[in-house]
């Protein structure tokens, strides 16, 4: 019975910088950490400040720090992630601006959604369907896991490719792109494929991070499939696709990964000035010894290599 | 959001005020699904649903708005799917539909049972596409009428802390539920009855508000919703002895009976000692983990993490919980209210689509339905208006009450408060009703009332200052219980929702009306008014029985 929370304090108004308070919660560690919050600001300090609205886990406002790693409050017992000292820690989102308390300016996150262009585009008028669109059960399956997202941030705030490069779309809005893309009745997959190569959709780095999602989407899942969906439509122009390509190509051609080929692969071949920025990493490697050879032989049986290849109906990646 | 799309799609310069951004709106909770008399499973027409409606409001709901709902819902569903809703499918390709509560045809269209939040993404898309202005996280306070004509909305920015005036030829109340007025409910914090707090002010009468919904299985721990999709779906509803007790309430339906019928079969398996803990159970064992994990996985994930009880292998503890508003804003079945230019639709109107008990389905339905319907009316009526230009009185009334209550001090913390007034509706005004806890329930909103007006906050500062926005949401609470609670004293028969142990009967001689309350005041009674009768047109009033 009875436990710490220890919460972050900010203004962006007020304060120059956050400071923490350590709130006392003379409850049973079974509530959730979205009830602590509660039970502490209508009994101790009513200006400690969060969003929150359903408490259980749809709409999607309660995503904050919790020990060092993001997830929904009202998802989380406290009996779950209480520290050794008897306390649990709560922060606002990493990738986001503080605004107050654990609240955090969600506008970026937001905007990454605007630029998708979020609505269904059929090819087809409405007016041609005296009913429903017919979909079969198999092509609807495939939204099913991404129609459970509750955009609460929690993969975005939890990516690293997001801390270094605001940029990136990140895995949220990438896995609303794939909502589209892989809906057999819209018509804009190649737009869709190529807006979301503009917005750095090769720069995730397959880390997995957003795999951990509080409502099973798996968001990593769905940037795999919509970089598949980038080389499907011949959108193979950046470095990210060419990348993937090289990779594929040298394994299946030699058993291994043909590192020299692949950077000229990667950066192109033809991209003078880009391969001449190689060369002083290429005059360390040859110093350290480690200049890959510029010529490799097939490793043996490499044949059952490329019959994986041939048989694999995906294409190459 | 239905409502501004459809503004959106006329051309019409719309703007949506909202205290969150719209995909966090309580609809997304929704999960069963949305009724409409599609036949995709078998032959089905919109008759029949309205029947079922007529007789689940226990002929308290105006037919002629009833009909206009039914005829109108394939079109909706038609219009959702051919904006992207993801909808569950058949094997032909058609949207999928299951059995539910008091329908006499599957007739409930789904996507797993996460249906509210399909929905409310298809509705955010098009605000998308239409790019409408969102003024997001903006707190309403209050309505502005110029010459007795609908202005716009005063709105308390809360990232900033200032308050804006917000000017609208016409302004649609979808302002949701009031779940939050009792201890315990499935609905989420946001639901508060603020549209309906404002309208009531402004002098926009409530109607039928003794008329709350206690949906049957909510989970003991937290209240929160287990759908109605799980009884659909085939799941039993079992007390301490593992009978299956709905039989002996409803011989035909059992559990797919209305929820007002289920909830009160359970309270009583409960109150005559045959509950465990002040539970019964939520069976979904036999049907097994393929169908649970295909059709019901949220719902299943909601009691493993409130329980750590796997519905897969065990039975779910549950018990009534508070649901839904059948009350609300008195419209017309154009979602008008009597001030021009004001609308409402969704759960904070009473239109009455529902009368006296709601059944599972036709609430995401009515959202879809009234507010195309309201758009549509708003739309042609503001081509009538010229230009409104809303004084800054009440902008200048609302700051000042606002400067005013961040300045109180010595009163109650409105947590506080709003716990007395929990308290008051949960033990004198829950499912079974009577003129003595009635009596004590208004003595007790009295005394909350007074303390209302004192009531204070910690937070002082201008940035998100969500202590100060829990005060104003207190406020709207305990205005609108106390319709709530004199409805449920005046009405002396037992219909739907409302039951009461001394007038155990339903009264149709002297009770086929509305019940109409009148703001008279901080600190006053509401004014009964039963001057609005029922509408019927071709359904008589037959004894109800499942």
């Amino acid at each position: 019975m009875g436990f710490t929370l220890d919460i972050f304090r900010y203004d962006d108004k007020i304060d120059a910088e956050p400071h923490r308070d350590r709130v006392e919660i003379d409850q049973p560690t079974t509530m959730t950490v979205l009830d602590a919050l509660e039970y502490a600001k209508a009994e101790v300090d009513g200006s400690i400040s969060f969003r929150r609205s359903c408490r259980s886990a749809i709409c999607g406002s309660c995503s904050m720090n919790i020990n060092g790693t993001t997830g929904l409050a009202c998802k989380t017992p406290v009996s779950q992630v209480l520290k050794s000292d008897n306390s649990v820690s709560v922060d606002p989102m990493p990738n986001f601006q503080p605004m107050k308390d654990l609240v955090v300016h969600m506008d970026p996150f937001w905007d990454k959604y605007n630029r998708l262009k979020p609505y269904l585009q059929p090819a087809d008028k409405d007016e041609d369907h005296e009913r429903e669109r017919r979909v079969s059960p198999e092509d609807m399956k495939k939204l099913v896991a991404v129609a459970n997202c509750v955009m609460c941030a929690t993969c975005y705030a939890l990516c690293p490719v997001v801390s270094v490069d605001p940029a990136f779309a990140g895995p949220a809005a990438i896995a609303y792109a794939f909502r589209f893309i892989e809906d057999v009745r819209d018509s804009k997959r190649k737009e869709r494929a190529a807006q979301i190569s503009d917005d750095y959709l090769w720069l995730c780095a397959h880390c997995y991070a957003c795999s951990y999602c509080p409502k099973h989407v798996d968001p990593h899942d769905d940037i795999i499939a919509v970089k598949r969906a980038t080389i499907e439509e011949g959108l193979t122009n950046h470095a990210g696709p060419r990348h993937a390509l090289v990779v594929a190509k040298t394994i299946k051609q030699t058993g291994m990964l043909h590192e020299s080929e692949v950077v000229q692969g990667t950066v192109g071949r033809f991209n003078i000035r880009g391969l001449l920025k190689q060369t002083p990493m290429m005059i360390r490697m040859v110093k350290a010894g480690k200049l890959p050879p510029f010529f490799l032989k097939p490793v043996p049986k490499v044949d059952e290599i490329r019959t994986i290849f041939n048989t694999l109906e995906a294409p190459t990646l | 959001m239905r409502a501004a799309d459809e503004a959106a799609e006329r051309g019409a310069d719309v703007a949506i005020v909202s205290k969150m951004h719209p995909v966090r709106s309580h609809s997304g909770a929704a999960q069963g699904g949305i009724n409409a008399a599609l036949g995709n499973r078998e032959d089905d027409s919109t008759e029949a649903h309205a029947f079922d409606c007529v007789k689940g409001s226990d002929y308290l709901g105006d037919q002629d708005a009833i009909e206009a709902m039914t005829a109108d819902a394939p079109k909706q569903i038609v219009w959702l799917e051919h904006r992207g809703c993801i909808f569950s499918r058949m094997p032909d390709g058609k949207i999928a539909q299951r059995p539910f509560g008091g329908a006499g045809s599957p007739r409930t269209c789904y996507s797993a049972d996460v249906t509210g939040l399909v929905i409310l993404h298809t509705l955010w898309e098009q605000l998308e596409r239409f790019q409408v202005k969102v003024y997001e996280e903006f707190f309403a306070t209050a309505l502005c009428v110029e010459d007795g004509v609908g202005a716009g909305v005063i709105a308390y920015n809360m990232r900033t802390g200032e308050l804006e005036l917000v000017s609208a030829k016409a302004t649609i109340f979808a302002t949701g539920g009031l779940g939050r007025v009792y201890a315990k409910t499935t609905n989420g914090y946001a639901s508060t009855g603020d549209g309906m707090g404002i309208a009531y002010r402004a002098g926009l009468p409530l109607m039928d508000m003794e008329f709350v919904q206690f949906h049957p299985t909510s989970l003991k721990e937290n209240g929160v919703l287990l759908s109605e999709a799980a009884r659909g779906e085939g799941a039993y509803l079992l007390n301490k002895d593992g009978e299956r007790f709905m039989f002996k309430y409803a011989p035909n339906k059992g559990e797919l009976a209305s929820r007002d019928v289920v909830s009160r079969a359970e309270w009583t398996e409960i109150l005559e000692g045959r509950g465990v803990d002040g539970c019964v159970f939520l069976d979904l064992r036999h049907l097994g983990r393929e169908k649970i994990l295909e059709r019901l996985p949220q719902i299943r994930e909601l009691a493993l993490d409130a329980t750590g009880k796997d519905a897969i292998d065990t039975p779910i503890p549950i018990l009534p919980g508070m649901h839904y508003a059948m009350g609300g804003i008195a419209t017309d079945k154009f979602g008008a209210t009597k001030i021009p230019g004001v609308y409402a639709a969704g759960e904070c109107a009473c239109v009455s689509v529902h009368g006296a008990n709601r059944l599972g389905g036709n609430s995401l339905l009515e959202t879809i339905v009234f507010g195309h319907r309201s758009a549509e009316h708003a739309a042609n009526y503001i081509k009538s208006v010229g230009s409104v230009r809303p004084s800054e009185r009440t902008l200048k009334s609302e700051g000042d009450r606002i400067n005013g209550i961040l300045a109180r001090t010595g009163g109650e913390r409105h947590s506080h408060v709003r716990k007395a007034l929990n308290a008051a509706m949960s033990d004198h005004a829950f499912i079974f009703r009577n003129d003595k806890e009635l009596n004590a329930g208004m003595d007790a909103l009295r005394k909350v009332r007074e303390a209302a007006t004192t009531m204070t906050v910690q937070d002082k500062s201008r940035t998100f200052n969500t202590d100060l926005i829990g005060l104003l949401e207190t406020e709207f609470l305990v205005d609108i219980s106390q319709p709530i609670m004199l409805g449920a004293l005046n009405r002396t028969e037992s219909r739907g929702a409302q039951s009461r142990t001394d007038f155990p009967e339903r009264d149709d001689e002297n009770w086929l009306k509305h019940t109409l309350m009148h703001y008279k005041g901080k600190t006053s009674d509401p004014e009964a008014d039963y001057s609005r009768k029922v509408i019927f047109t071709k359904f008589e009033p037959q004894v109800r029985t499942y």
